[in-house]
């Protein structure tokens, strides 16, 4: 059975300099497979390889070595393109075009017949609710008009896998909460889509399963419960009479704290509470609340980029 | 693939012609070209050929200066801003892009070439002026010439920054008029290192002095058309070899 992503071992270097000497790793025997109808996250840091991946799948950069297969077939095959849309980060149209233009020469690109076409475009144009604005020049468009006229141009064709790169950057709220619900509507039509960004409230949203990279490596993979029910239990301790110098000279352990006025708010893991009660108390320190901390996926990434030490960027080789 | 190959050579023109460097250089063209007929003043006997070589020379200048402007800033230009992205990840060989891309630069010129010839032959006809095949000609061969040239200022491009192209561009138009004479001197030179030199920049740069039909254009003079015939074909052998070059350098090329 073909899946719409398949990734094995798939590493890239690239060679960087006037003379082609400095290298590069940006990607390192990466696995990943992304399943038909589902939103797959790709989570990391800058430089983590998330953006040479989605390059490699897309047939604007190659790789070094590995395997990456779109339905089965080399991204270099006009076949695998016909089946994908893509929005990159910072999408930079042709400004001079309209945006119906625009959309209108990306359906002809992605093979929409010429009957077809002035509906299709229009179709999607209405459904990014670009109507009453896509006779203007692109130029004149805001950021969340150029990224809503480029999921137009993404979709157009009727794309079976929708390869989105940070769709929802630079957003405001509104603009935010449109995007995903045209990617939710997009699900719901079939299309599988690899969602790649920072922002984590998004991915919670629409995700269905994650992977989380960091320096080339895949460092976790699952669904979004499964990582973060399967991750250490928190709790969030309320700390008061006790200055923050004071606490950290008692050495217990703990995964975050923040001074809130008189108060300090402090994350440890469920193992350690005990040993935190007990220091706090006998410091002279009042603990005014306890709870359960959910490990959220801000967490999960956080723990994952600490375990890779903090692999940021690419490897100099 | 012809739909997605007339999309893109179609985009290229309708970027031109809304370009402002464009609609500049067409405006003045038509400037000079009119003005040119002011020459009448200072001209006493030798007003119609006059009249020819500054027209046609007018045309050459802005025409190939439009020419390097278009063919070396395109492609980097759709690098440097990423819009490339969105194309290339089309079901759209890169072939098909860069081929239609420069489709679109030459369909360009040779509307704004046209333009510029038919005011050109507007000036003739006003002042009385004989009108010859050989303008035509001289015009006809101009494209030629601008073909080579953005062929060349493609090729460039699909590895190196609009800058870097523009100025190879603008140096391969200079030596190709000049290869014939650099061919000569180096034929009479003593200097065995100069002599090889200037023989091998007249068999590798272009001699662009084969598509210059201007002077016989001015003196009204006719061509064999065996000659004609051989320089378009040494025009296209050139153009073609220096595309399928840039084609297989853009195609190997990472975009980061």
């Amino acid at each position: 059975m073909t899946h719409p992503i398949e990734v094995h071992q798939l590493s890239k270097t690239y060679r960087l300099g006037f003379l082609m000497n400095r290298r590069v790793r940006a990607l390192d025997k990466l696995d990943l497979t992304v399943r038909e109808g589902e939103v797959f996250g790709l989570l990391g840091p800058n430089g983590a390889g998330k953006s040479t991946t989605i390059k490699i799948l897309l047939n604007l950069v190659r790789q070094s070595s590995g395997t990456a297969l779109v339905f089965g077939r080399e991204p270099s095959s006009a076949d695998a393109r016909r089946l994908l849309g893509y929005l990159p980060e910072n999408p930079a149209p042709y400004e001079y075009l309209t945006g119906r233009e625009f959309v209108t020469l990306a359906a002809t690109l992605g093979g929409v017949s010429s009957a077809d076409r002035p509906a299709r475009v229009s179709q999607v144009i209405e459904m990014v609710g670009m109507g009453q604005h896509a006779s203007l020049q692109i130029r004149r468009y805001s950021k969340g008009m150029l990224q809503r006229i480029c999921l137009a141009q993404a979709i157009v064709h009727r794309p079976k896998l929708l390869i989105l790169d940070e769709p929802t950057s630079g957003l405001d709220p509104v603009g935010r909460r449109q995007i995903r619900d045209l990617i939710l509507e997009e699900r719901r039509n079939g299309t599988t889509i690899l969602f790649c960004t920072h922002v984590i409230p998004d991915v919670e949203a629409v995700c269905d399963r994650i992977a989380v990279l960091v320096g080339g490596n895949r460092v976790r993979e699952g669904t979004v419960n499964e990582l973060v029910t399967s991750s250490v239990p928190l709790v969030e301790v309320t700390v008061e009479s006790l200055s923050r110098e004071k606490f950290d000279a008692l050495g217990v352990p703990f995964n975050e704290v923040h001074a809130i006025g008189e108060r300090l708010l402090v994350r440890t893991e469920d193992a350690h509470t005990q040993a935190l009660l007990q220091k706090v108390l006998a410091a002279g320190g009042r603990v005014t609340r306890l709870l359960p901390a959910r490990f959220s996926l801000e967490d999960l990434f956080i723990q994952a980029m600490n375990e890779s030490h903090h692999r940021v960027g690419g490897r100099l080789l | 693939m012809i739909a997605a190959f007339s999309a893109l050579m179609l985009n290229g023109f309708r970027e031109a012609r809304r370009n402002r460097v464009t609609l500049a250089v067409v405006f003045f063209a038509v400037l000079l070209l009119l003005g040119s007929a002011f020459l009448t003043e200072v001209t006493v006997s030798t007003f119609d050929r006059v009249l020819v070589d500054v027209g046609l020379g007018v045309m050459s200048l802005l025409m190939v200066l439009l020419a390097i402007f278009l063919s070396s800033g395109l492609l980097g230009r759709e690098i440097e801003r990423r819009t490339i992205f969105m194309m290339v990840s089309k079901p759209v060989s890169r072939a098909t892009f860069l081929v239609a891309r420069l489709a679109g630069t030459m369909l360009t010129l040779a509307v704004v070439l046209a333009a510029m010839g038919a005011t050109f032959f507007l000036v003739l006809m006003l002042y009385g002026t004989r009108l010859h095949p050989t303008q035509f000609l001289a015009i006809g061969m101009l494209w030629m010439e601008l073909l080579l040239l953005c062929s060349i200022g493609f090729l460039i491009s699909s590895f190196s920054t609009p800058m870097i192209s523009g100025l190879v561009t603008t140096c391969v138009f200079f030596a190709g008029h000049l290869s014939p004479d650099m061919y000569w001197a180096a034929e009479r030179s003593k200097n065995l290192p100069l002599k090889y030199l200037g023989k091998a920049i007249y068999y590798v740069v272009p001699n662009l002095e084969r598509f210059n039909y201007r002077p016989r254009a001015t003196y009204f003079l006719t061509q064999p058309a065996g000659e004609v015939l051989l320089n378009i074909g040494y025009g296209l052998g050139y153009a073609i070899a220096a595309t399928a070059l840039a084609v297989i350098i853009f195609q190997r090329r990472d975009f980061k």
